[in-house]
């Protein structure tokens, strides 16, 4: 028996690939999968939403948004806000299946948001911006657009999807779940812009209807001070070129439905309210 | 945004460090394979000379730990998710395999023979963090044997 000592001519324990392409491929995959699944998952819940009735969301908003609702006594600000929805609802402009209450959060935001349950929460920052009644009228129509296409409901619909694919990846690796929330921020974003038109149509129709022309509609994106933009989380001001697509959209309404501008009511709330808080 | 930042940076920090760190391994490890060559390391029992032959038999072992970095870490953990071939961690494996083999001759300069050559791999420090950044270790024994001087 002979032994001849040689060295193997290639390393058969190790696979030939550069470990970037092996990157490339898997987070691709990766990528490809949670996109589709939070497509689906979205569909899903948006088809479900338009099944859900006001109790149950009324039952979904008491643990979502206990925090706001369990102030006792309204301020004189929120108390103005919630006169101008009530003027709303009494003029027959809303039709919805719940009554609306409006809270007002301290905050640097220039937002205001639709909650589930009939709540709108406006930002104090907002306050500080809005010159007019018929702006902020605007701004409440919006939001209750929201609500009459039930928005605000499928942002929580694809929320919860959210949640649950990055907790799922959480568990993981954080790494992972952070690239994933990246690319579904930038597939919701799309998303969004249309309820926002949608909801920006049906603002500028209650305008109408409240105070029989639409005046003041457009100030506020005009009034939003550029160093206050809130970036991609503004309601109001997602982005310089999208601002001037809203407003185009909404002069092309008001020509379409010959809707009238008026005089403005200035803002009613006594200055020091506004601006002390 | 912090911890993504720490995170990315480790990550490439792993991939070019590491990349560095195995193909300078890999260039020590052939070199002192060639060196090593004239040293058999059989896995037979039988020692193939006569008894009279042999001055000495003793036992030979030579260990190695290499540790993961964060740019393998992802991509098995990627793997984790689709299945197949965990590449990333081939290389480590074979490095901590061929390092032990090689201390473990370099423990017998004198022997004509290693042989009942056995490997084991243990995981090290699997447990010890809730990040799981673990090293394995790969232990490689056998029976050297001398001759007497002919």
């Amino acid at each position: 028996m002979n032994f001849t000592p040689r060295l193997p001519s290639r390393n058969h324990n190790v696979t030939k690939i550069s470990p970037l392409r092996e990157l490339a491929v898997l987070l691709g995959g990766l990528l490809a999968v949670i996109v589709i699944v939070y497509l689906l998952l979205g569909l899903g819940a948006d088809l479900l939403v338009s099944h859900l009735s006001p109790a149950s969301e009324q039952k979904l908003a008491s643990v979502l948004s206990s925090r706001f609702t369990d102030k006792t006594k309204p301020t004189s600000r929120e108390k103005w806000l919630q006169g101008l929805v009530d003027t709303m609802e009494k003029n027959g402009c809303v039709d919805l299946p719940y009554p609306v209450t409006v809270h007002v959060a301290d905050s640097t935001l220039v937002n205001a948001v639709a909650l589930p349950g009939g709540q709108i929460m406006v930002f104090s920052g907002l306050l500080r911006i809005v010159r007019s009644e018929n702006e902020m009228a605007f701004i409440l129509g919006h939001e209750l657009g929201h609500f009459k296409h039930r928005d605000h409901l499928r942002g929580l619909g694809r929320g919860l999807v959210f949640a649950f694919i990055s907790t799922l990846l959480g568990s993981s690796d954080g790494s992972i779940a952070r690239l994933a929330a990246k690319t579904v921020q930038v597939t919701e974003s799309g998303f969004s812009r249309e309820q926002e038109a949608a909801a920006d149509a049906f603002g500028l129709q209650i305008l109408n209807c409240v105070y029989g022309h639409v005046g003041g509609a457009t100030d506020f994106f005009n009034h939003m001070p550029e160093k206050l933009d809130p970036g991609h989380i503004g309601h109001y001001f997602a982005s310089h070129p999208e601002n001037r697509k809203r407003i185009q959209a909404l002069v092309r309404l008001e020509r379409e439905n010959n809707y009238r501008r008026g005089p403005l009511i200035p803002f009613t709330l006594s200055e020091t309210e506004k601006f002390l808080k | 945004m912090t911890d993504l930042i720490i995170i990315l940076t480790l990550t490439a920090l792993g991939y070019f460090a590491g990349s560095w760190a195995e193909k300078r391994h890999y260039h020590s490890i052939r070199e002192r394979e060639k060196q090593l060559l004239h040293l058999p390391a059989i896995t037979m029992k039988d020692v193939p000379y006569p008894d009279e032959a042999v001055r000495s038999i003793h036992l030979v072992e030579g260990s190695a730990v290499i540790s993961i970095d964060y740019f393998k870490r992802l991509l098995a953990r990627l793997r984790n998710i689709f299945g197949g071939t965990v590449v990333s961690y081939e290389s480590l494996l074979d490095r901590a395999r061929c390092e032990a083999l090689l201390r473990m001759k370099e423990m017998a300069p004198e022997a004509a023979i290693i042989v009942n050559v056995r490997i084991e791999t243990s995981a090290i420090g699997k447990y010890s963090s809730k990040r799981n950044i673990g090293c394995i270790e790969a232990l490689a024994y056998g029976t050297a044997i001398e001759l007497k001087q002919q």
